[in-house]
């Protein structure tokens, strides 16, 4: 679904699955992709963001305040239980993550489209981000744009309403409606127009 | 020392419950090595026989672990 995505939208997404992984999240979701718009300052979405006060800073800031406790480190791998025949699990996180990145270990392996395993390394796409990058490109659809933008996926996360991106946007004191006409208008088929 | 390990320490793991829990604890972990291990592999472009090979296990086996659900028709090397 991402060969009309523009350079910046692709940027947005990769820069979300960094992020997640980055605070070691299991999946991506739409406050990660809306780190991933925040962190391109010089786009559409991350121009009317900042424009409207909201920071990548302030966003993680309130993604952080807002998962409900820390992370559930490991998922299912149990630390107690290796303990109890020798294993130090923080040990074998540490090298693991050393050669293949943070969160590689505790990210449960899982198939793809084409029913391949991938380890955990890869960090997937949760339910909610899904549904606002397709949501995006019926947002592109609607402006009669032929590329999905950052805008649209800026739109698409706000459509994805429960999702915590919108909801964060929220928090922050944005109106969302303001949000959405101004970024629909300023997404309108114009070649001269930036960004 | 937790309480677990502690627990473990003075039943000498002979209590079933900590020995399958410690053993399933370890299914997980290698589960997921294997997952890292065996993705790099094939990246760094190691076919299914090698990775079978230092695996200990067949070809098909590991093939069909991770090559996914349409392995039979598919033949990659």
């Amino acid at each position: 679904m991402f060969e009309r995505f523009t350079t910046e939208a692709r940027q947005a997404v990769t820069q979300a699955q960094e992020h997640a992984r980055r605070l070691h999240h299991l999946e991506v979701g739409t406050e990660h992709l809306l780190l991933g718009l925040l962190g391109q300052p010089d786009t559409l979405s991350g121009r009317t963001l900042n424009g409207h006060g909201l920071t990548l800073e302030r966003a993680e800031a309130e993604l952080l305040r807002a998962l409900p406790g820390p992370d559930p480190r490991g998922g299912d791998l149990d630390a107690d239980a290796l303990e109890t025949i020798g294993i130090d699990l923080a040990a074998v996180r540490e090298k693991v993550e050393a050669t293949f990145g943070p969160g590689a270990l505790d990210r449960e392996p899982g198939r793809d489209h084409r029913g391949t395993l991938v380890s955990g390394r890869h960090i997937r796409v949760g339910k909610g981000a899904k549904k606002a990058l397709e949501l995006s490109l019926r947002e592109a659809l609607a402006l009669k744009s032929k590329d999905i933008r950052d805008g649209h996926i800026l739109l698409g996360v706000l459509r994805e309403a429960e999702g915590l991106g919108a909801r964060i946007i929220g928090v922050a004191g944005i109106d969302i409606p303001t949000l959405r006409t101004e970024l629909e208008r300023r997404l309108r088929p114009d070649p001269k127009l930036p960004g | 020392m937790n309480e677990t390990a502690k627990l473990a320490g003075d039943a000498g793991s002979r209590d079933p419950g900590i020995g399958l829990r410690a053993v399933r604890a370890l299914r997980v972990l290698v589960e997921r090595l294997e997952a890292l291990q065996v993705e790099n592999a094939r990246s760094l472009g190691w076919s299914w026989q090698e990775i079978a090979t230092l695996l200990g296990v067949t070809r098909q086996a590991v093939h069909k672990k991770y090559a996914g659900g349409r392995g039979l028709t598919r033949r990659e090397k």
